[in-house]
């Protein structure tokens, strides 16, 4: 493997890039139209353009995308997250046209990504699920009869669902029906699939999920676990590792549960093993994720290991060899997702002109962006522009430097969620870690981001000096003295 | 130099004045001892207040100044404190009249409105004076008849030079 193509964009191709370069490789980025001049087409070997902005124009057409990797002969392809990585007939195509992909195969995404049949992997390898339908509910009457059995509150899921689309609570009976047919319907707009299936909806949630490493020569690892139970509307916003409610014990129990789940479903390359936790530390099995995480680097701070090289490795049909040390992870580690958003106003997503940006740095910090400052964020995409994480001896420490980070950073010409997550990293919920899954639905209004007093004391006098600074030195004079002397002058006069 | 600022409900009153490298600054009667300075190539301060470490981005938009810090935007008017005067004169009922009406900033003389006999209101513009892109029209805070006109239009004034007289 000597050439591979990045079927991405933004902060992950770079990241993957980096990787890439670092082992010698040459990185083939590919671009749409405005993205052009975007950071990862910059920071490549070899860029070349998919088509016009619309995704499914160009980073989701799979024709484009092989077309495009075979004129450039890549050996291999790295689907990143999100676009094409969790789509088997995309693994299927690369594999098709002679290149590798970097991921598991096809057959191995088709199988997880149906939800009913990764659970019915999951019960095969003893993993505990989460009580609920055996199979898809055809109708109002069979989900009825089913919630009988398992008991409310529940949660109406689509099979074919993801990212948290699709899915609805019910607090008793009586939300049945409306929830069934809107469900449907979602799951038929957004999957194409209208199937869908109920389980016990588990009260204030933790999710914490697992990152395994698998080879092709049945050696699997488990690098201990991310809990991301910090969401928005069913999205992760900040993700850290290890969780701060598990135990050694409970974590044997999650790396046995996750392990048996990679090995039951034949799974090779990085994969991510998803649960929802009770705040007790009683897990159950929601879904694996067959790809990179957004999430990945806050296992890569306290492992040392760089997971993008590792799956390379894998795909190339190395064997694993980790150091020792890399299972037994060091410290903690807190990622926090910038996102071009306006947490005031319903988290809408932003675009335009990243008029500014300093991004954090120092002891601990590290930051994985997709932008720089004069660039314009195109609105077609998903609106995440970086990501920073902190590492600490502790959960204090690396608490205290992402805090320090998201002082230091700016971002401007767009709505970022920066001043979002200042509030939420000074939250005592936050710091003592005792969030779960609708913790920021519970407690997040816009009023949480007001400007305080102090803050507009300052603004107020920024504005008169501005004022000031302005009557200084637009007094138009000819060639008459600097602004400075006259300055000096204002002064003498007002003394 | 003094200004009077308003941000939503919040009013300061403040006056600077340039001290060999700093400002010396009286915000509602609390003296401060600041600093603003532009970074390269950007509308963007660094501020020091008491040494306390601040950035802003301001964008003047619409007569307002707009602030930015923390990423967060504020709408700030700055006015002279002669307006406050004026505000705080309407709501005082009748005074007495005769006033000398002064450039309350350095700036260029764009029009005078009156001429030397005219009877001006309390309130009516006598001239306007254009300082920081802004045109700020001088109104008349008492009334009277004009007796003198100190400037001419298209000359430059120093804040405080007497611009027109009333009696």
């Amino acid at each position: 493997m000597k050439r591979v193509l990045i079927a991405n964009r933004g902060e992950i191709a770079v990241r993957i890039i980096r990787t890439l370069r670092d082992l010698g490789l040459t990185s083939i980025a590919v671009y749409s139209d405005p993205d052009r001049a975007a950071l990862h087409v910059l920071v490549a070997d070899e860029a070349y353009r998919l088509g016009p902005g619309l995704a499914r124009e160009s980073y989701l057409s799979i024709p484009r995308v092989i077309e495009v990797a075979r004129a450039a002969r890549a050996d291999a392809i790295h689907p990143g997250y999100g676009f094409l990585s969790e789509n088997a007939e995309f693994a299927q195509a690369v594999q098709d046209a002679g290149m590798i992909f970097i991921g598991p195969s096809p057959s191995t995404i088709a199988r997880l990504g149906n939800k009913l049949a990764a659970r019915e992997i999951a019960r095969a390898a003893g993993a505990p699920l989460v009580p609920g339908s055996p199979g898809p509910v055809a109708d109002v009457a069979a989900a009825s009869a089913a919630a009988k059995t398992i008991g409310y509150p529940l949660m109406l899921k689509a099979a074919a669902g993801g990212g948290g689309k699709g899915m609805r609570v019910l607090r008793s009976a009586d939300d049945l029906g409306s929830a069934f047919e809107l469900t449907r319907g979602e799951a038929k707009a957004a999957f194409g699939d209208d199937s869908v299936y109920l389980e016990r909806f588990v009260e204030r949630p933790r999710h914490v999920e697992a990152q395994i490493l698998a080879d092709a020569h049945g050696n699997v690892v488990f690098l201990g676990e991310r809990d991301c139970s910090v969401q928005r509307r069913h999205q992760k916003v900040v993700e850290e590792t290890p969780s701060p409610i598990f135990t050694p014990s409970i974590r044997a129990k999650f790396a046995e549960a996750a392990i048996a789940i990679a090995r039951a479903a034949n799974y090779v390359n990085a994969g991510t093993v998803e649960f929802i936790a009770d705040p007790d530390g009683n897990f159950y099995f929601l879904e694996v994720n067959t790809r990179l995480q957004v999430e990945h680097p806050v296992t890569e701070m306290v492992t040392g290991l760089d997971l993008v090289a590792e799956q390379v490795k894998i795909a190339d049909g190395q064997k694993l060899a980790l150091p020792s040390a890399s299972l037994a992870p060091r410290g903690a580690s807190i990622e926090c997702r910038i996102y071009a958003e306006d947490a005031s106003r319903n988290f809408m997503p932003s675009a335009g002109e990243v008029t500014r940006l300093r991004l954090p740095a120092g002891p601990g910090i590290r930051t994985d962006a997709g932008v720089y400052q004069g660039f314009q964020v195109p609105i077609e995409y998903d609106p995440l522009i970086a990501k920073v994480v902190s590492w600490g001896e502790d959960r204090a420490q690396a608490v205290a430097r992402i805090r320090r980070a998201l002082e230091e950073t700016v971002v401007e010409g767009l709505t970022s969620n920066v001043a979002f997550h200042r509030w939420l990293l000074a939250r005592p919920e936050f710091i003592l870690g005792d969030v779960h899954t609708g913790f920021l639905g519970e407690s997040f209004t816009p009023d949480a981001l007001k400007a305080t007093p102090e803050a507009e004391e300052v603004a107020l006098l920024a504005a008169s000096l501005h004022a000031h600074a302005r009557a200084l030195s637009v007094r138009p004079v000819e060639r008459g003295p600097s602004q400075w002397r006259y300055a000096d002058r204002i002064a003498s006069r007002e003394r | 130099m003094k200004f009077w600022s308003q941000l939503g409900e919040r009013e300061q009153d403040l006056e600077v004045r340039v001290t060999g490298t700093h400002l010396d600054v009286d915000a509602d009667g609390r003296a401060l001892a600041a600093d603003f300075v532009p970074l390269p190539g950007e509308e963007v301060f660094s501020l020091l207040i008491d040494g306390r470490v601040h950035e802003v981005s301001v964008e003047e938009k619409d007569g307002a100044i707009l602030v930015t810090l923390h990423g967060q935007r504020h709408k700030v008017l700055v006015r002279h404190p002669l307006e406050k005067t004026l505000r705080e004169v309407r709501h005082a009922g009748p005074a007495a009249s005769g006033e000398v009406i002064e450039s309350p900033i350095p700036g260029l003389v764009v029009a005078l409105k009156v001429r030397v006999g005219d009877v001006v209101a309390k309130g009516q513009a006598v001239a306007v004076v254009e300082a920081m892109k802004m045109q700020n029209e001088l109104t008349a805070q008492v009334g009277g008849t004009v007796s003198a006109i100190h400037v001419e239009e298209k000359k430059n004034v120093e804040a405080g030079t007497k611009l027109v007289s009333l009696t």
